[in-house]
């Protein structure tokens, strides 16, 4: 009787929370736009009014993306420092993202990501990362 | 070295001055402008335009496959409209191959609760949206089509799409104008019969015909019908009985005999008097 009020309870309790997560998604402004979002749901056959729904799906989109995002930059703060030659390069160590951390990072979430070893996206590819300028 | 630099300069600045061409390309490049506006959250500084084009594939193929998901598994329910449940169920299934973004996806969240918040991808989320900073997208996007394009003339979307038929559903395209089916379908008038037309030998004898019918009645003169309700003791049975009584003005079937009718499936077809 009273395991059974517990649950009951708790019960409430999770009803409650699913109903305020519900409720922030209408206050929540996702990055992804909503427009754009109902876009992709459109062309895969996913009908919806609600617009808690579309955004709930475009948290999940925005949670994935960061995710690969900041596991891609921790493989980018792991490796090892190139040989800094000026102290001046090392104060302006910028932040890339580039395919090989990207593809690491993706791999994880089960995403394999194939390309050319030695293609160059732009003319400035295996230059030193500081002397860079995009 | 600074030759190559202004280069890679001019480079990057290319992309930018092309106008996408199709709806294809402009919601990949929006979607390209959240990916790199997320990519900025996260400490970058700068991306490699490869990178962020695979990362840009990625992030659709990611939503296209949760919707094709969530709709499998509401039409597996007899269902159009695609509710939490089958989100929730669709993240579930994603997350049991991306187990890093949302941990816990191989436990299926609590049946006997029917709580979907046990789910802990969904607790995930909403941790997510409490504690992640919320990062709104550039630029304002312009108004969509009915179609679900972007963009193009607005005045020329049929944004009152006949609000009188509810009935067709949001997805299917929208009727083509009134003029081109109106003049062919308009029902014609019972002065324009197919009898009357030039096509029938004989014509000039139908209107004689019509007139003589009155108005529709029929020719033949029914008989009266007179129906009486006699409500039994509840121990003899209860039953509603009915006392019928055929009139035959001509006087060819005997007028006045009564005929008792047991009623058994209502006073459907009771359309005479009712002498209570």
């Amino acid at each position: 009787m009273n395991h059974g009020q517990q649950s009951g309870e708790a019960k409430h309790e999770d009803d409650a929370a699913l109903t305020e997560f519900l409720a922030s998604l209408m206050d929540y402004t996702p990055t992804i736009p909503d427009d754009l979002v109902e876009h992709y749901l459109a062309k895969s056959g996913f009908q919806c009014p609600d617009v808690r729904l579309i955004r709930l799906v475009a948290v999940a989109t925005q949670k994935f993306v960061a995710d690969v995002a900041s596991d891609a930059l921790q493989h980018c703060k792991a490796r090892p420092a190139p040989v800094v030659k000026d102290k001046k390069q090392q104060k302006d160590k910028r932040l890339i993202l580039t395919m090989e951390d990207l593809s690491k990072a993706l791999r994880e979430y089960g995403v394999n990501v194939k390309h050319p070893e030695y293609f160059a996206d732009s003319p400035s590819t295996g230059m030193d990362p500081a002397t860079r300028d995009e | 070295m600074k030759r190559r630099r202004r280069n890679s300069k001019l480079k990057f600045e290319e992309p930018s001055d092309q106008s996408p061409a199709t709806t294809a390309e402009f919601s990949f490049s929006l979607t390209k402008i959240a990916v790199s506006q997320i990519c900025q959250s996260i400490g970058y500084n700068a991306t490699d335009s490869s990178a962020l084009n695979t990362l840009t594939l990625t992030t659709t193929k990611f939503l296209q496959s949760l919707a094709e998901l969530a709709s499998s598994f509401s039409n597996t329910a007899n269902r159009t409209e695609v509710n939490l449940f089958d989100i929730v169920n669709g993240l579930q299934d994603i997350a049991l191959s991306t187990s890093d973004c949302f941990p816990g996806g191989s436990t299926v969240h609590d049946i006997e609760s029917h709580c979907l918040i046990k789910s802990a991808v969904l607790r995930n989320l909403s941790d997510f949206v409490k504690y992640a900073p919320e990062i709104p997208f550039a630029k304002p996007l312009p108004k969509r089509e009915r179609d679900g394009s972007f963009g193009g003339d607005l005045d020329q979307a049929p944004v009152s799409r006949s609000v009188e038929v509810k009935s067709v559903p949001a997805w299917l395209p929208p009727f083509p104008d009134v003029s081109v089916y109106s003049d062919r379908c308009s029902k014609d008038r019972s002065d324009h019969l197919w009898e009357n037309s030039d096509s029938v030998i004989g014509r000039e004898i139908m209107p004689e015909i019509l007139q003589s019918k009155s108005g529709g009645r029929l020719p033949v003169r029914r008989d009266r019908v007179k129906f009486k309700i006699e409500q039994r003791d509840w121990h003899s049975g209860g039953d509603t009985r009915l006392e019928r009584w055929r009139e035959n003005n001509d006087g060819e079937s005997g007028g006045g005999v009564d005929v008792k009718k047991k009623i058994r499936q209502g006073y459907t077809y009771c359309a005479g008097e009712w002498p209570i």
